[in-house]
């Protein structure tokens, strides 16, 4: 009977369900209204922005397009660790951001289309259907910044795709908002015993695998890709290097992740201290490198990426053991090991 | 000049070190890796009784061990993506040989000794073109490399082989990973895992898929029955609203069979399975997931679910005398038997991954 009224209650009265919840659980209330959803709010927007801007201007170097691109980009590595939920559905977060691609699979499928004129691309909803690596802002960047795939085929054609392309970023950027805003932001805040989550506790353990992952993934793939080994730096692996968008990246991802590390040890100005600092420390790096790490190949600037780096496995470090500790989720020695 | 090393080496070319056998430790049940309580960590032998009957240290946290089957010699790899496994002599704890992967590859932490113990066969990555390689290793020549084929797959992770037959059976896992940018996944939405059973110079005997809407269901871990029977552990990386089955069971010539818990059991997994073992009367199948702090035990007979058990951190799975071992990263060891799971007084180990039961138990009654 009880738990009939409350799924009544949170069918009709989502709005003021949330703000019941808020008394319970804060931080996860703040999290969701303050982090998630103007994430997706603004995937949204600068998405459908993008879409405009290449349905008015298809050329490569078109200002606008760019500034549009770089718009939605920058929106997309601010939410894309908020992997669980409406990103992993049709693989949604794959299909907005393809990288790394190691075996150039992005480079092969556009060349591929463009190649055999694949009317595809005339059909935005069959679009959806072309390999993940043909999608998403690492496609579009290669049509917009890379010199041999706009050499191939015809201007016609590339126009084509590159309208296709922006048409399916702003299709997926709104389908995810739309699930976030819709039906699952109720399934993912709202606590209980038949709910995804019972308590605070158990949401915040999923926050904090996202967060630990974020960080982990700036610390690992976007700067250890282009760092390679010291006898061997890659630069030409950094990502999005062509339209100079690596350290951007790299500064977009940590300041987004130390926000939401920030709204979960709200209260605690001893555990924010640590991100912000921990940020701070990045910032200052990061005011010294160049925009693709093209210094790594030299060795004083390899130790430059080196550091920052360090310090990103610093803030992943504070995520993973202090953080996870004060909540009382600390992951297991073999749960976290994942092997 | 005569080192450490070409001493001990000169030492196993004359064959002196073959002369102790697992009795001669205590005959250990089984062997793990663990932390200790000072945070280093050490290599123990555990009896039946859950005794610890030998202890060494490792340099650093380990993965799988393969347990030489006549020799008390542990191979203990290092972590994913380790560049060598040392050979150690579990009676004094001397390093007796150290495996280094060759130049563009490392390893994945598992592998297989042949029957005789002649030759051993690890799984590696080569990273550069994300090929599967498997190589081999001669033990009677200070674990000398003498050859590699390839696994058939990306990723592949644990390796096994067949009973009474040369037939090495191989877990593709699927998942593409680079050195340079640590355990990130390089291709998740392009994987496919795969079995792959080879013979010993690395034919193809077989190979099997799971269904495209399984391709992210990574065949990680493995277990054989008498019968050569195959059970595969897996671990999903795809969207955790889905709740794929976690265990299969495979015999060669024949489709694989998928094995899961009722829905809202298979939940508590985290689509997650860590380790797998078969008893050994080949009636039962378990698998543990540390994620969920949950064992399932299957009829391995009938392929159906048959109960879950609760153990926080739960990982190491072996067979036992009366059912199963298992081990927690919190220090648990405790037994599942017909009565249920009865766990032991805590250790202060923090058990690894994977327990290692002895190759054969008559091996533990003298040579």
């Amino acid at each position: 009977m009880l738990r009939s009224i409350t799924l009544l209650a949170t069918a009709l009265l989502s709005l003021s369900t949330l703000s019941l919840r808020a008394q319970d659980a804060p931080v996860l209330q703040d999290v969701i209204d303050n982090h998630i959803l103007p994430r997706f709010a603004a995937i949204d927007n600068t998405g459908a922005e993008l879409q405009k801007a290449a349905q008015a201007n298809c050329a490569p170097n078109d200002p606008a397009l760019r500034t549009a691109y770089h718009n939605a980009f920058d929106a997309w590595i601010s939410a894309s660790h908020i992997r669980f939920g409406p990103a992993e559905d049709e693989q949604r977060g794959y299909a907005m951001g393809f990288w790394p691609d190691p075996k150039g699979f992005t480079t092969k499928s556009l060349a591929g289309l463009i190649t055999d004129e694949d009317p595809i691309v005339f059909d935005a909803q069959e679009y959806t259907e072309v390999s993940i690596a043909a999608r998403g802002f690492y496609a579009l960047e290669a049509l917009l910044f890379d010199e041999w795939i706009n050499a191939q085929g015809t201007a016609e054609y590339r126009c084509a795709l590159i309208r296709a392309v922006a048409t399916d970023i702003a299709g997926n950027a709104h389908a995810l908002n739309a699930d976030w805003t819709g039906p699952y932001v109720a399934k993912f805040g709202t606590l209980g015993a038949d709910q995804m989550h019972e308590n605070e506790e158990s949401a915040v353990q999923v926050l904090l695998n996202a967060l630990v992952t974020g960080y982990q993934f700036t610390e690992e793939a976007r700067l250890g890709r282009p760092l390679g080994t010291f006898d061997r730096p890659r630069p030409k692996r950094a990502e999005a290097q062509r339209s100079e968008r690596s350290l951007r990246n790299v500064a977009l991802s940590l300041a987004s992740l130390t926000d939401l590390a920030q709204r979960l040890s709200e209260g605690h100005p001893e555990l924010q201290t640590v991100f912000t600092d921990g940020l701070e420390r990045a910032d200052i790096r990061m005011a010294d490198l160049s925009p693709t790490f093209a210094e790594v190949e030299d060795i004083s600037g390899r130790l430059k990426v080196e550091i920052l780096q360090q310090e990103t496995a610093r803030l992943r470090e504070a995520a993973n053991t202090t953080l996870a500790t004060f909540w009382g989720v600390a992951v297991g020695f073999n749960a976290l090991d994942g092997d | 000049m005569t080192t450490r090393r070409t001493f001990l080496a000169g030492l196993a070319a004359f064959g002196t070190t073959p002369t102790y056998s697992w009795a001669d430790l205590g005959n250990p049940s089984w062997v793990s890796a663990a932390k200790t309580p000072d945070g280093s960590h050490a290599l123990l032998g555990v009896s039946a009784q859950g005794d610890i009957v030998f202890q060494q240290p490792l340099p650093d946290r380990g993965h799988d061990t393969v347990l030489h089957p006549k020799h008390p010699h542990v191979i203990g790899f290092a972590r994913r993506p380790g560049r060598f496994a040392r050979v150690l002599d579990c009676r004094t704890g001397a390093d007796l040989a150290m495996l280094h992967a060759p130049p563009g590859r490392h390893f994945y932490g598992h592998g297989v000794f042949t029957r005789d113990g002649a030759y051993l066969f690890t799984t590696e990555n080569d990273y550069e073109t994300a090929n599967g390689v498997i190589g081999i290793w001669d033990s009677r020549r200070n674990y000398k490399r003498v050859g590699e084929f390839l696994s058939g797959g990306t990723g592949p992770h644990d390796i096994a082989l067949l009973p009474d037959q040369d037939i090495l059976v191989i877990a593709n896992g699927g998942i593409e990973t680079h050195p340079d940018s640590g355990r990130t996944k390089l291709n998740i939405p392009m994987m496919r895992p795969n079995l792959t059973y080879l013979d010993l110079t690395g034919g193809q005997i077989e190979q099997i898929e799971l269904d495209r809407s399984l391709h992210t269901n990574s065949i990680r871990h493995l277990d054989v029955d008498h019968a050569g029977n195959v059970a595969f552990a897996m671990q999903w990386e795809g969207s955790s609203s889905e709740t794929p089955p976690l265990l299969g069971y495979h015999k060669l010539g024949q489709n694989p069979i998928l094995l899961a818990a009722p829905d809202e059991l298979q939940q508590d997994m985290n689509n997650y399975a860590g380790s797998v073992a078969l008893s050994r009367d080949g009636k039962q199948a378990a698998i543990t997931s540390p994620r969920g702090g949950k064992i399932h035990i299957f009829d391995w007979h009938l392929q159906t679910f048959e109960t879950s058990y609760d153990l926080t951190d739960v990982c190491g799975v072996a067979a036992s005398e009366t059912g199963f071992t298992v081990s927690t990263g919190t220090g648990v060891i405790a037994n599942i038997d017909k009565t249920g799971l009865n766990a032991g007084a805590r250790t202060p180990f923090l058990w690894d991954n994977h327990m290692v039961p002895l190759p054969d138990p008559a091996s533990q009654h003298g040579t």
